[in-house]
């Protein structure tokens, strides 16, 4: 692990997609585990984050397994909730959640979440999202459109890549 | 916003049929005239017209009438809203997570 220094950049990410249904993020931050795991879970820091610069409503957090979440954001161009239930609470290091949007309801979207201590004031972030959806879709997905979707992922990944 | 809910419900009721899920695998390559998509899955023709019809519908497949054939190709629609879904879940994470790299960065001081 090469040194930390001041103008190391904060954020950096690796976006891959092992699967056709699956989002995996990587993510180091120069922060310790203990202050990543409390802006995730500690609401008021959620707040200050979550809603990416618009009004954020944390109308329920409940960490811990079978909890519920919900949050509501206030942006230019409406109000959407978001919401799901924890499946898995292992401080400081995992949380698996599940991730609905009011505007697509069936969606149902499980992500985990993986803290990793580098040892070195940093700490990594692995999150994958695993979409899961109608077996309709499913079928649908396995019949041959899938090609259509990953165009989709590649014009994103060059995107994202120009961005980091 | 309630438009956009009836059109993808509409769409999983035509994704439901495994016969019209094999239609559009079968107009991804290329597009069909109804009576050449009946002899190929071996429906009547006014079997096939119907699942054409719920497919119509549901925007996954336009129809045009050239002479007395009438083609069927995918329709403009296909998957794009969940796409779109995808990708925006996506983009919003990747924005959300930048903004958690920049609040740690902020409050370095005070932990």
């Amino acid at each position: 692990m090469t040194t930390t220094t001041a103008q190391e950049p904060t954020v950096k990410a690796t976006v891959t997609t092992p699967r056709d249904r699956e989002i995996r993020i990587e993510r180091i931050f120069n922060a310790s585990r203990d202050r990543v795991w409390n802006a995730m879970t500690d609401p008021e820091l959620v707040a200050e984050w979550w809603g990416r610069g618009n009004k954020l409503v944390i109308e329920k957090l409940e960490v811990k397994r079978g909890g519920h979440w919900r949050f509501v954001e206030h942006s230019a161009e409406g109000v959407h909730g978001f919401e799901g239930r924890f499946r898995e609470v292992t401080p400081p290091e995992r949380v698996v959640q599940t991730f609905e949007w009011d505007g697509m309801p069936g969606y149902v979207i499980v992500n985990t979440m993986t803290l990793q201590d580098l040892g070195d004031g940093r700490t990594k972030m692995v999150t994958t999202s695993l979409f899961h959806t109608t077996e309709e879709r499913d079928g649908f997905l396995q019949s041959g459109m899938e090609g259509g979707m990953n165009q989709s992922y590649e014009a994103l990944d060059r995107v994202l890549a120009s961005r980091f | 916003m309630v438009q956009y809910h009836t059109q993808l419900n509409s769409t999983f009721g035509a994704l439901a049929d495994p016969t019209r899920r094999g239609i559009l695998e079968r107009l991804g390559r290329s597009e069909a005239g109804i009576t050449e998509l009946a002899e190929a899955f071996d429906i009547t023709l006014t079997g096939m017209k119907k699942h054409v019809g719920v497919l119509e519908a549901a925007g996954l497949v336009t129809t045009e009438k050239v002479g007395r054939v009438r083609r069927c190709r995918l329709g403009p629609r296909r998957l794009d809203a969940e796409t779109a879904w995808i990708e925006e879940y996506r983009r919003t994470l990747e924005g959300r997570l930048n903004r958690l790299g920049e609040f740690l960065e902020r409050t370095k001081e005070n932990r």
